[in-house]
């Protein structure tokens, strides 16, 4: 399974990055939405992609919106990974079509628990 | 409105143990409250980001350089002899600040915005501004201190 890991921290990125890999995600890395958007449109095809939502260029809720008026990127799921731990910050991010929201601090384990709930740890991983 | 009665050094420690515990040490109790008498943070890097709601404040995180390298290492999952880049240093500490100031963020009782966070071995300005609050934390021994500001 592949993974587009999107954040403007690269220390973030890399957390989620070796996290994902650890589960036996293939992942790529873009610092921003239209970073994101551009992998994409390049014909990139991810299973998963975790979001930050405080971004330069495109945010990650404007990167939702755009990722889901495509309909050829619809198999891909969404999961903001956010500092945003608002309630109404949660239901707008849901609303606009991401399927999970994670708020930053996370553990490994609440990770894997998002993704086997959404049933997207890859087949070897899987016990 | 002000922040004050809305944060307080309880809840800026147990969010900064949390931040720690999950993304920094793996595990609670490497963050602790200083309990060593006075502390002094010899050439210190600051981190920093503003909340924008009714209340506008800053939560600014100040560390010993040598400590915020040590700090990106273990966020970063490095070694002890490999060299943290001061990029890298810089991202990591500010992500750091980040995090805690979003986690604060969330205690208000209406929506704000998070600046981006800044990094730097001066202090930000702080003309006309006051501090709220202000905790001293040792993390693995060493000096941390994270303060609210009310600009």
């Amino acid at each position: 399974m592949k993974a587009l890991v999107v954040d403007d921290s690269r220390t973030m990125r890399r957390i989620v990055a070796r996290i994902l890999q650890d589960l036996g995600y293939e992942t790529d890395e873009a610092g921003d939405g239209q970073q994101a958007i551009d992998l994409l449109e390049a014909g990139e095809v991810y299973d998963l992609a975790c979001i930050d939502w405080n971004m330069p260029v495109m945010d990650g809720l404007e990167f939702v919106m755009a990722a889901r008026a495509r309909t050829d990127w619809r198999a891909m799921t969404l999961m903001m990974v956010t500092t945003e731990a608002e309630h109404g910050q949660i239901v707008r991010a849901l609303a606009a079509g991401a399927h999970e929201y994670m708020i930053k601090p996370f553990t490994p384990d609440a990770i894997r628990d998002k993704l086997e709930l959404l049933g997207l740890i890859p087949a070897e991983e899987t016990v | 409105m002000s922040a004050i009665g809305i944060f307080d050094s309880v809840q800026l420690t147990a969010i900064a143990e949390e931040v720690f515990a999950a993304m920094v040490d793996g595990e609670p109790g490497l963050l602790l409250p200083w309990w060593d008498g006075p502390a002094t943070v010899t050439d210190p890097l600051h981190a920093w980001v503003d909340l924008h709601a009714s209340y506008t404040g800053r939560v600014l995180l100040t560390t010993d350089a040598a400590t915020a390298d040590d700090l990106a290492r273990a966020l970063l999952g490095m070694d002890a002899a490999e060299v943290v880049s001061e990029a890298d240093l810089v991202d990591a500490f500010g992500e750091v600040a980040n995090v805690v100031g979003g986690n604060l963020k969330a205690l208000l009782p209406e929506q704000g915005k998070l600046t981006m966070p800044l990094v730097s071995r001066q202090p930000p300005s702080h003309e006309g501004a006051f501090q709220l609050d202000e905790v001293l934390l040792a993390w693995r021994g060493r000096p941390l201190v994270i303060s609210v500001w009310n600009l």
